[in-house]
């Protein structure tokens, strides 16, 4: 089995590679870029009124002279062919080096560093809360199945589920910070938040971050508490807890004992995935909420054409959810016995 | 046969499923008794409700959809329909235990063998210490026959064979000396070999305990070799009650005979066409008046369609028992 983690982790290397050089030479390929972006803000500022029909002409008619246009192409390595700046990108990530983006002039790693521990608050609550709510309650419909429990938590988990976490963001901010005025409107944190104490600051991050999960997670109980619903009626009805019952145990520990651990397979098979919740988020839930995050960053990013941020978020995610899947493996290796990876 | 001589005595029992329509009654009035260190089988067609019975008395019927409806089992002077929850746990796998048929699924998948088969002296011997059960637990997986049980024990069960399986599973049938052993088609899932190697273990431990064993089965080749006493079920009712002897010598009810009859045996030629019984197992939703078994039984008369056949019994001391209007005639 240690052979196959091996050979798992060793074809991260590859899939990276693939990656990195297919999103690499569509930023190459796609029109627009620093460039051009750099020269409509130098156009506006001297505010010339050549429009712009194409991007061809923005450059021939741009107030840049051309040894200017080739000392820009050269900063940002667009004078040489696309294998050979993929070169010298990729060994800049290898010395751990994301480059400067385009827009900012500060290095991609201090943007990506800002949002991080908003992200990662976000994703490990929505993680956490996910589980604590999903597995307990995909327990609780599953003894009470067709019972009325069973059923209203049915609807209102389905509700949350039609509704798109955007327009659920929306409603709850109308309601309860608009109407009801109960919670802030927006942002991570208040103002004063500096002047803080340290309990005062964690009640103000949760009492900012309410709305924003309600709206995260409106959508995402659906699928693990059914998950874990029917994965466990399964295991009710399986055989071995008619022979855990037939042997005197008292229902509750047959499901406890027996049923729980076979039904929580299933969803450990896609544990590992939670790795990626350092770059959880949801660019309209972030924009509502007016919360910085990485939904945010990759979006701007991506219409700003600043391709080193959007390729640092490239390298990070890509690399998560490659090792999220093989966590995933392991995981699933650990709670059941039968599986054993390898030939 | 004196009465103190019966260990469970079920009288009358009905038992009903639920479904989303309606109410389908599964067994209709069934009584027989298990007797002291006796071997009774069950047999029938698949569907007929031999193991319903078996979960019946087990208590484990389906919740909430299974239900018996009215009846009595009389197990030592107690009713065990009319226990509370916790009593039933005592006697469950102590005093009857049951095995079932697929030993494949049996078990289960995420726990070592050591601690399935432990479990049992835990529920049921809470003061025993963890030496004391290991030793238990090694003896019983000697005793079935399943070799180095000491490494068995830290195995899971999909590392074991379908044999070794069923071993184990009658290994933690018998761990507390049970009164009462059902076995709900035990050899089905297994081939000829394995099915002829458990058989005679359940023998052999049947004769050390001393229990009663209550043998479901559809196999009548099994029940010749097992059995003392055979209990014949169609469509939810017994029509035929009798020793092995008798009823393979001389079946009563039309569908006995037709059960005999579609045995393959050895010495009839080669090639020669195998009898079978026309027709289905009736929808118990939609049960024929009368007789359950007429639409298939070719000594049908107009009667049979009027009236239920009643138990009759056919011996002085009523352990033969047919439910047939015409037996008589017929045995003629």
């Amino acid at each position: 089995m240690t052979a196959y983690f091996i050979r798992r982790f060793l074809l991260i290397i590859p899939t990276f590679l693939g990656i990195t050089i297919l999103v690499f030479t569509v930023t190459r390929m796609v029109p627009g870029g620093p460039i051009e972006r750099m020269l409509t803000e130098a156009q506006m500022a001297s505010g010339d009124q050549v429009s712009f029909q194409s991007n061809n002409q923005g450059i021939a008619g741009s107030t840049l002279s051309e040894s200017q246009l080739n000392q820009l192409k050269e900063y940002y390595g667009f004078d040489k062919p696309v294998l050979e700046s993929y070169g010298i990108w990729l060994k800049n990530i290898l010395l751990l080096d994301l480059g400067y983006s385009t827009r900012y002039g500060e290095p991609v790693w201090e943007s990506i560093k800002q949002r991080l521990p908003i992200s990662i608050y976000y994703g490990f609550m929505t993680m956490l809360l996910t589980y604590v709510v999903c597995i307990p309650l995909g327990i609780l419909k599953a003894i009470k199945h067709k019972t009325p429990i069973d059923n209203i938590s049915s609807i209102l988990v389905f509700i949350g589920y039609a509704i798109p976490g955007y327009v659920a963001g929306i409603i709850v901010i109308t309601i309860f910070a608009f109407y009801l005025e109960w919670f802030p409107l927006s942002g991570f944190t208040s103002n004063n938040f500096d002047e803080l104490t340290f309990f005062g600051k964690i009640g103000d991050i949760i009492h900012h971050s309410v709305l924003p999960l309600i709206a995260y997670m409106s959508g995402g109980f659906a699928v693990m508490t059914f998950l874990m619903k029917n994965s466990l009626m399964d295991n009710l009805a399986a055989d071995y807890v008619r022979t855990a019952m037939a042997k005197g145990l008292e229902f509750k520990t047959a499901v406890v004992k027996h049923a729980f651990r076979n039904s929580i397979i299933p969803i450990a098979t896609n544990f590992g995935e939670n790795i990626t919740i350092f770059l959880a988020g949801s660019f309209l839930i972030e924009k509502i909420f007016n919360i910085d995050g990485f939904g945010l960053l990759g979006y701007e990013s991506l219409v700003e054409r600043d391709y080193p941020v959007v390729m640092g978020i490239l390298v990070i995610g890509s690399l998560l959810s490659l090792i999220g899947n093989i966590l995933s493996d392991i995981t699933v290796a650990l709670v059941d016995p039968r599986v054993r990876f390898g030939g | 046969m004196a009465s103190q001589d019966v260990l469970l005595k079920v009288e009358n029992l009905t038992t009903s499923f639920k479904t989303d329509e309606d109410q389908i009654t599964v067994l209709d009035d069934i009584s027989f008794n298990l007797l002291h260190g006796e071997s009774l089988g069950i047999v029938g067609e698949s569907g007929c409700g031999k193991s319903v019975t078996a979960l019946s008395i087990m208590r484990l019927l389906p919740k909430p959809a299974g239900q018996v409806e009215k009846g009595f089992i009389t197990y030592k002077g107690d009713d065990i329909l009319t226990l509370t929850t916790k009593q039933m746990h005592t006697i469950r796998g102590k005093k009857i235990a049951m095995i079932f048929q697929e030993p494949m699924t049996a078990l289960n998948p995420v726990h070592r063998i050591g601690k399935q088969l432990g479990e049992i002296y835990q529920i049921h011997f809470p003061d025993m210490s963890e030496e004391d059960s290991r030793t238990a637990q090694i003896d019983i997986l000697n005793k079935v026959g399943i070799p180095a049980p000491e490494k068995r024990l830290r195995e899971y069960p999909h590392q074991l064979s379908g044999g070794m399986r069923q071993r184990v599973m009658i290994a933690m049938a018998l761990s507390c000396k049970p009164d009462i052993l059902i076995a709900d088609e035990p050899t089905t899932a297994l081939d000829v070999t394995t099915q002829n190697q458990i058989l005679n273990l359940m023998r052999e431990l049947q004769r050390e305990i001393k229990m009663s064993i209550i043998f479901i089965t559809h196999d009548l080749g099994v029940i010749a070799e097992m059995c003392d006493r055979v209990l014949v079920m169609y469509a939810g009712k017994i029509v035929e009650q009798a020793s092995v002897n008798e009823l393979f010598a001389s079946p009563r009810h039309p569908y006995t005979k037709g059960l005999l009859d579609s045995i393959p045996r050895l010495d009839t030629p080669s090639k020669s066409r195998l009898e079978v019984i026309e027709g289905l197992v009736p929808n118990l939703k939609n049960i024929p008046k009368g007789c359950r078994f007429r639409t298939r039984c070719d000594f049908e008369i107009e009667q049979c369609g009027v009236t239920d056949p009643v138990v009759e019994a056919i011996s002085e001391d009523s352990s033969r028992t047919v439910a047939c209007i015409r037996w008589k005639e017929l045995s003629k």
